[in-house]
């Protein structure tokens, strides 16, 4: 059962009345560069989907680097038409744990995009570190209205201290700093009314605008309010404060953002600015918000929001926790039994069924995303062209908890950037490794290594 | 468990925890293993046990921090509620949280942008469309337009010292007013009409951070590490959150105002004010819920063929169950045992099937009834508690055994180690015929499990009269005639769920400790410290001659130096206003 609300292009153009909500027109040039004769090249969108657990190591990695696009195993399945898009990588290992043995499934999810561990002096607070995400935020969100998507299946409300750590390590991959877990959405209608700033879902022509053209200058009102309270503030109260000061400046970016395309929209209505033919615009994709209760449903309509918010360069940078280590199950393939305790397998035959019924449910759901971005126009080729989409989970085998050869997809050219069609069967390096080799790819400087990071993967670079 | 990396670092907070942990192991007879030629005389394991708790006396008297704490989802849109009127489902839009000590207190533009749209949404609601009159909640919190010949910005400031007297739930700095006075002009020079100019700076109001956090009144920078006594507002607002979820009333900000509330016959006596008023059921839906693991009970997937009834219905009235035993259980100070061992429940017609009352329990309105059968009554073996510890589609004696344990009792279950042999694993001709415990019996049979599962395990068979959603049964889903007879260390025996719970109440020191010890960190929003023992020895020591009455717990939580006191660290890096 679904109801078919929303997007088609013109309750878009009406809604808004703006070219905020519009695929990017090839015309107007990228938000964040000159305008110059040369055809200016689109950004490097990247996206992280999580699944907890790890994998059937055996159902999953192919027999070898000539069997990857020809027969894929039957986790990699659900990709086949897509794989020459995709890139594998195996050996790459995770943050060793010690001396948080004994919380395998509090960290899968926290430690992935950090490649830390949290502060073992301080373990019942968060004190991590800034995730990769949040890194590449820092650098390219500031030329979007929203500089970083956080998106989730499940709320973050898990409550266990394996090994007395924080709850939030459970269930949060994306750090703005390392005390700052960031909460994701779970609402696909919520996140729509988001991307589209409107104030109710419908997009019809009463659709009000969330902000007032006032309400940067307000916001810088409350921010110097709230410096002056700063300086009466302890210390530890400063450092709270500053997380409120940090998302003001963000949320004002993002309203200058969008007041700078309003003006180039009605710039280009006005003939003023510079344009030349207007290219074929993609139309944007297809926002069906699911009313049952079926979780593939469910995780196709928070990929598609995936696809919208990158298709209208809305962001550049995106997470989506599509599933969570904890009391998850999956009934609509046909059993009730808890992701979790499925892994804990012991090479049994029913239970590694299980398992890769779940595996491949949950790499349906990316390559639904991959094939969705595939089919969206950019340019002279597609918007997967432009993005480096990296799929995986925080244990190889959640059997024994190993974090030796870490599963991920990388799916997309990264601008042509990054290798694709292939199976690299011994990639030797580390998460933190691969994280900064991907933002690389993306452009985005590095200042440190990402957690244990010690080198670049070249191996994965398209020559 | 080693000690091996901490010896180096013995003033690690991970060393008392450690060192707590071993005491614990050392007192029930885990270790040394029971093969073990040496084992300690009972004189040399008490020895260790108080040697362990004596080392928290030995640390300085500290409060712990108390940083300004965020309104989190429910007490903001219960708040809104309270200045204007509007649902608290305003705030629907703010991801969930974890309540308490699991609380992160962070903020993220994600945040900041929906307080802005919630904003924007409140002021829909509840004031006015420009150039219509104006509701009264606008007269309410604005007064009067200002006549003709008065000055606009007079009025305007008037009216920003009372809104933010309100909304910060304290008394306003000047230059906190003034703020809202250069919104209020920003508003009047781009042509808007002074109750357009008015509205915006409510807007402003609820996007600051005096509205968002809970702030001290007065500046707070004195020495580099000092304690301090929370301000008369900080004790309100920390109070009337903690029992109501939303911000003060009149008769509670009016005793702040006065700076009574520092006394602490009063703050007792507005403590147990505050637990008379139905809103109290605050500490059920945040502390209670969370304690009892009922918060994960509306999103639990059940097996959907196996046990359709589990409807949104069903698990409200479950839900409410546990609410409105709580809730009696700390309005009328009852033992706190009445947990564990009640003669009475809450249930309505949905309810009532799963415990076979159909016959005389009618309609949808939860009521009190008075249980004649023992084996019902009390958290152990109520049906929202037993479906929240089963597995989808069946029981699992284990989980259920780890609850009592865990969530009951307060002693701590290490997980299981990577690559444990399951169920599932045992050979399927030898399990064929058993019952769920005759196989989970052979599993105990591994020397490595068996340890931790002979006192797990009992607990959980003793409860195997009740089936996935708390339904009485004697076979299970083997067909095999279900034997809830156990042994607990100890050598205490039980054959049935009534006389395992009269073994459990019996350790009501276990229970009103552990009691104390969630309350307390609830109420703190923090994870318990070494420090923090020697407090919950008092507010134990006074409780527990009356069986630590619940609400006797709360007052003196309340009351107690943590919740009324705070560090204040002012040592650390200079961050700079980036």
């Amino acid at each position: 059962m679904r109801s078919n609300l929303l997007i088609s292009r013109r309750t878009c153009l009406r809604g808004l009345g703006v070219s905020l909500s519009l695929p990017l027109l090839e015309t107007m040039g990228w938000a964040d560069e000159p305008k110059s004769a040369a055809v200016s090249k689109p950004p490097v969108r990247l996206g992280f989907m999580y699944m907890p657990h790890g994998v059937i190591p055996e159902r999953f990695w192919p027999k070898d680097p000539a069997a990857f696009l020809s027969s894929p195993t039957p986790i990699l399945e659900p990709l086949r038409g897509v794989l020459d898009q995709c890139l594998l990588v195996k050996g790459i290992s995770g943050v060793p744990i010690a001396p948080f043995n004994g919380a395998p499934h509090a960290l899968e999810l926290s430690t992935w995009l950090t490649a830390t561990l949290p502060d073992a002096q301080k373990r019942n607070v968060v004190n991590i570190a800034i995730s990769a995400d949040q890194i590449a935020a820092n650098y390219v969100g500031a030329f979007t209205p929203l500089s970083s998507l956080e998106l989730a299946t499940m709320p973050q409300t898990h409550m266990e201290h394996q090994e007395g750590l924080h709850e939030a390590y459970y269930s949060h991959c994306s750090f703005r700093g390392p005390r700052q877990p960031m909460p994701a959405e779970i609402d696909p209608a919520s996140v729509l009314k988001r991307l589209f700033q409107c104030r109710e879902t419908g997009f019809g022509p009463t659709g009000k605008t969330a902000t007032e053209p006032l309400d940067r200058s307000m916001l810088d009102l409350v921010l110097g309010g709230a410096k002056d309270l700063r300086r009466k503030l302890s210390h530890d109260d400063q450092q709270k404060l500053d997380e409120y000061l940090d998302s003001v400046r963000s949320v004002e970016r993002r309203i200058a953002a969008i007041q700078a395309r309003q003006k180039e929209s009605s710039l280009e209505k006005a003939r003023v600015a510079p344009s030349n033919t207007v290219a074929a615009r993609a139309v944007p994709i297809d926002i069906k918000i699911p009313t049952g209760d079926k979780r593939s449903e469910y995780m196709q309509v928070m990929c598609d929001l995936n696809v919208l918010a990158f298709q209208c360069d809305l962001t550049r940078v995106s997470t989506y926790i599509g599933s969570t280590p904890n009391g998850v199950s999956y009934p609509e393939l046909g059993f009730s039994d808890e992701h979790h305790s499925q892994t804990h397998h012991n090479y049994e035959d029913v239970k590694l069924d299980k398992v890769t019924k779940i595996n491949a449910f949950n790499v349906a759901q990316f390559a639904y995303m991959v094939k969705k971005m595939a089919s969206v126009k950019e340019g002279s080729g597609t918007l997967l062209d432009n993005c480096i989409l990296m799929w995986g989970s925080g244990l190889e085998n959640g059997n024994d908890h190993t974090r030796k050869n870490l599963p991920f997809i990388l799916a997309g050219k990264g601008g042509g950037s990054l290798k694709t069609g292939c199976y690299l069967p011994d990639v030797k390096g580390n998460q933190g490794d691969l994280l900064g080799t991907l933002l690389t790819c993306a452009g985005i400087p590095l200042d440190r290594p990402i957690g244990i990071a010690e080198k670049q993967l070249p191996e994965l670079v398209a020559t | 468990m080693t000690f091996d990396g901490l010896l180096k670092r013995p003033n690690s907070p991970e060393f008392k925890v450690l060192w707590k942990r071993a005491s614990a192991q050392i007192a029930t007879r885990e270790m040394p293993p029971a093969d073990e030629e040496k084992q300690p005389s009972e004189k040399e394991r008490k020895v260790v046990a108080d040697w362990v708790a004596g080392m928290n006396k030995l640390l300085p008297k500290d409060p712990g921090p108390f940083v300004i704490r965020r309104l989190n989802k429910r007490e903001y849109g219960n708040t809104l509620h309270d200045i204007f009127g509007v649902d608290p489902a305003v705030a629907r839009d703010l991801p969930e949280e974890v309540l308490g000590a699991g609380y992160t207190n962070t903020l993220s533009p994600l945040l900041i942008e929906k307080y802005l749209a919630i904003a924007n949404d409140v002021l829909d609601r509840s004031f006015a469309p420009a150039g219509s009159k104006p509701t009264a909640v606008q007269r309410r919190l604005l007064g009067e337009s200002p006549g003709r010949g008065e000055d606009p910005t007079v009025a305007a400031r008037k009216v920003a010292r009372s809104l933010a007297r309100l909304a910060f739930r304290r008394p306003p700095s000047e230059a906190e007013v003034e703020v809202l006075i250069r919104v209020f002009s920003l508003a009047r020079e781009n042509g808007k009409p002074y109750p357009e100019a008015l509205r915006f700076m409510v807007k402003a109001v609820l996007v600051s951070p005096q509205f968002l956090f809970i702030t001290p009144a007065q500046a707070n920078t004195k020495g580099p590490q000092d304690i301090t006594l929370l301000d008369d507002y900080q004790i309100a607002s920390r109070l009337s959150y903690l029992l109501w979820a939303t911000m003060p009333d009149s008769e509670l900000s009016a005793l702040a105002d006065a700076g009574k509330l520092q006394d602490t016959e009063v703050l007792a006596a507005q403590t147990r004010r505050l637990i008379k008023d139905p809103r109290s059921r605050a500490l059920f839906d945040g502390f209670g819920a969370q304690w009892l693991g009922l918060d994960k009970l509306e999103g639990k997937m059940f097996d959907s063929e196996k046990f359709p009834q589990m409807t949104p219905k069903l698990r409200r009235a479950m839900y409410d169950e546990a609410r409105l035993l709580f809730q009696e259980i700390l309005r009328d100070n009852l033992k706190s045992t009445t947990f564990i061992e009640s003669n009475f429940t809450y249930v309505n017609a949905s309810l009532a099937t799963i415990y076979g009352m159909e016959q005389s329990v009618r309609g949808e309105q939860m009521r009190r009834v008075t249980l004649t059968n023992s084996n019902r009554g009390g958290i152990l073996t109520m049906p929202g508690i037993l479906a929240t510890s089963s597995f989808p589609n069946r029981t699992s004696p284990v989980n259920r055994g780890v609850w009592v344990l865990e969530q009951v009792l307060g002693e701590y279950v290490p997980p299981p180690p990577p690559n444990v042999p399951s169920l599932e694993k045992q050979d399927k001709r030898t399990v064929a015929n058993m019952t769920l415990r005759q196989r989970t019996e052979l599993h105990r049979s591994n020397a490595v499990c068996a340890s931790c599962h002979k006192v797990l395990d009992p607990i959980g068979f003793g409860l195997e009269n009740f089936d996935a959603i708390g339904r009485w049964r004697t076979v299970d889903d083997s067909a095999g005639k279900i034997d809830a007879t156990g042994e607990l260390p100890g050598g205490r025996h039980f054959t049935t769920p009534a006389e395992l719970k009269r073994i459990i109440a019996d350790r009501k020191d276990d229970f009103g400790r552990n009691l104390t010890n969630r309350l307390l960190a609830y109420a703190l929003g923090r994870q318990l410290e070494g420090y923090d023992e020697i407090i919950v020895d008092q507010i134990t020591d006074a409780a527990k001659k009356e069986d630590y009455p619940l609400q006797t717990l709360v007052v003196s939580v309340v009351t107690s130096y943590p919740f009324t006191h705070r560090r204040v660290t002012n040592t650390g890096e200079t961050l700079n206003a980036k």
